[in-house]
């Protein structure tokens, strides 16, 4: 028999809901972005996104429905995003999950955030074990192993700045509007790689580190534009981009070299981006591995991810109870 | 005809069953986790009556002002059950509440950490100016007396008071913030 999940994802700036068959299939997604509002403040502010949260909801459930051209009481089952995340905007998205299960009788199912990005590639793929996955995205840059459905070993992860924050902050210096990240891509397709940048971590660990690196572009343009120097601005981007991600390939060859994985899976908001996708592509082909990285769709925040890894926990009957609640923090393992 | 009372705004939870215009349940749980306990208060006042959500034909929801996020878990699960189960919803600030308690002209108050949310009524209960939110320091020089010491509020006079208002449509239903938040400042 058919399962079918009504997913939630409310994390940050998208209200997004999907219903998902059988954790493969996207049924109907529909995601209410509120990006444009927050571009005229440099950025998300948390208190504005769990309004425009609230106040799209019920709009967001209505459209999902129809292009579903399902009724609520055809889902097997509510799922929601409740970490990581703004824990203002999660709670919106909860409280309708919450509402829902309530109503229609149907089990919740609490989904981590990151591990919805993960299975976003289960989506359009079919993830196989053991698998190799990167996480980059404005919050978390770490490498884990994954040996079966929700089973993760961490390799390592940021220190200090997750690469989606660096490229947010690098964005800011170079007067890019948000959403940072895209538009320091789109520049550095402009430039060459001409600046000196100190690379992110020397050691041999699976770590990654980004504070020294942010600084570092910071204190470059201060120091130019100090001396009355033009900075280079495409250029810089070109070189930060550059540095920023060949430290993820270096770590990311460390561990097919070292563990001898066949399988990558790259996940989260910076998976979108072309340069990342393109050596990630190339290092798999060096080590005879299978890539995996969701089209821009489901890179981004969206509720069909979070259906798609809420199904492996729906098999396991791994429901949550009212209780549920958002946490900012929320690690994988 | 069942209805359905959600008061989320503050530290009290209420929630509150009413059966023809009269109260059948109320259960009041002092909360600072609301997003853990809403659901299952509501669900237990309807399990503990044997209501079915089905038979609830309306809702009554405090839309504010207070806490943001308190008052949008009430907000946000009015919404929801009204959409999905085509129930209608009312709603009324927790001020209009409070002033149903007074038969003259009134100005309310609450307080939260740094000022008071204000709103003032007529005999009638109508708002008389918007609602406004004063620090601290802006209180001392406010030219009426605030009330903010009454905080009860009488739910069968909320439903007979709002009996002939009107229903407010789901997508159309948010909170009462009153307060700006600090980017709209700038």
């Amino acid at each position: 028999m058919d399962t079918y999940i009504l997913a939630i994802e409310s994390s940050c700036d998208e209200t997004s809901m999907a219903v998902v068959k059988n954790g493969k299939e996207v049924v109907a997604l529909t995601i209410a972005t509120q990006m444009d509002t927050h571009a005229l403040y440099g950025g998300v502010v948390p208190e504005i996104a769990s309004r425009m949260h609230t106040e799209a909801i019920t709009l967001v459930l209505e459209d999902v429905l129809k292009k579903a051209n399902m009724k609520m009481e055809d889902m097997n089952a509510i799922a929601v995003a409740y970490a990581p995340g703004l824990t203002g905007s999660l709670i919106v998205g909860i409280e309708a999950a919450k509402t829902l299960a309530l109503i229609y009788n149907k089990p919740l199912i609490a989904v981590n955030h990151l591990i919805g990005h993960i299975y976003a590639n289960n989506i359009e793929d079919e993830m196989e074990y053991p698998m190799l996955a990167l996480i980059v995205s404005g919050g978390h840059t770490e490498l884990l192993v994954m040996e079966d459905d929700y089973t993760f070993r961490k390799l390592g992860e940021t220190l200090d700045d997750a690469i989606g924050e660096c490229y947010d902050k690098v964005a800011r210096v170079l007067d890019l509007k948000y959403p940072g990240g895209p538009n320091v891509e789109k520049l550095a397709l402009e430039g060459r790689h001409t600046y000196t940048l100190p690379k992110p971590v020397m050691d041999d660990t699976y770590n990654f580190s980004y504070s020294g690196l942010k600084s570092a572009i910071i204190n470059l343009v201060h120091n130019e534009s100090q001396r009355g120097n033009e900075i280079r601005r495409a250029d810089l981007a070109k070189s930060f981009q550059e540095v920023a991600i060949d430290e993820l390939v270096r770590k990311v060859e460390k561990a097919l070299k070292e563990t001898k994985i066949k399988r990558l899976v790259v996940a989260g908001g910076v998976s979108a981006n072309k340069y990342l996708k393109e050596e990630m592509q190339k290092l798999c082909d060096k080590y005879e591995a299978k890539l995996l990285i969701p089209r821009l769709l489901y890179c981004t925040d969206n509720a069909a991810m979070i259906g798609a890894a809420a199904y492996p926990l729906y098999l396991k009957k791994e429901f949550s109870d009212f209780r549920l609640n958002a946490s900012s923090s929320g690690d994988i393992c | 005809m069942y209805c359905l009372y959600i008061d989320t705004h503050f530290t009290n939870l209420v929630i509150a069953l009413l059966l023809d215009g009269k109260v059948i349940d109320k259960e009041v749980l002092e909360s600072n986790k609301h997003s853990e306990n809403t659901i299952n208060l509501i669900k237990e006042v309807l399990d503990n009556n044997k209501v079915s959500i089905d038979n609830v034909k309306e809702i009554i929801v405090i839309n504010g002002p207070g806490s943001f996020t308190g008052v949008r878990i009430g907000v946000v699960v009015a919404k929801i059950m009204g959409y999905c189960k085509n129930i209608p919803i009312k709603a009324i600030s927790f001020l209009q509440a409070v002033s149903l308690n007074y038969d003259e002209d009134v100005t309310l108050g609450i307080k939260d950490r740094n000022g008071v949310f204000v709103g003032s009524f007529n005999q009638k209960h109508e708002l008389q100016e918007d609602y406004v939110y004063l620090s601290n320091k802006e209180i001392e020089g406010y030219p009426k007396e605030i009330i903010m010491e009454d905080f009860r509020v009488d739910i069968k006079k909320v439903y007979e008071f709002l009996k002939d208002k009107e229903e407010v449509s789901p997508h159309l239903l948010k909170p009462l913030y009153v307060k700006k938040i600090e980017v709209q400042n700038a």
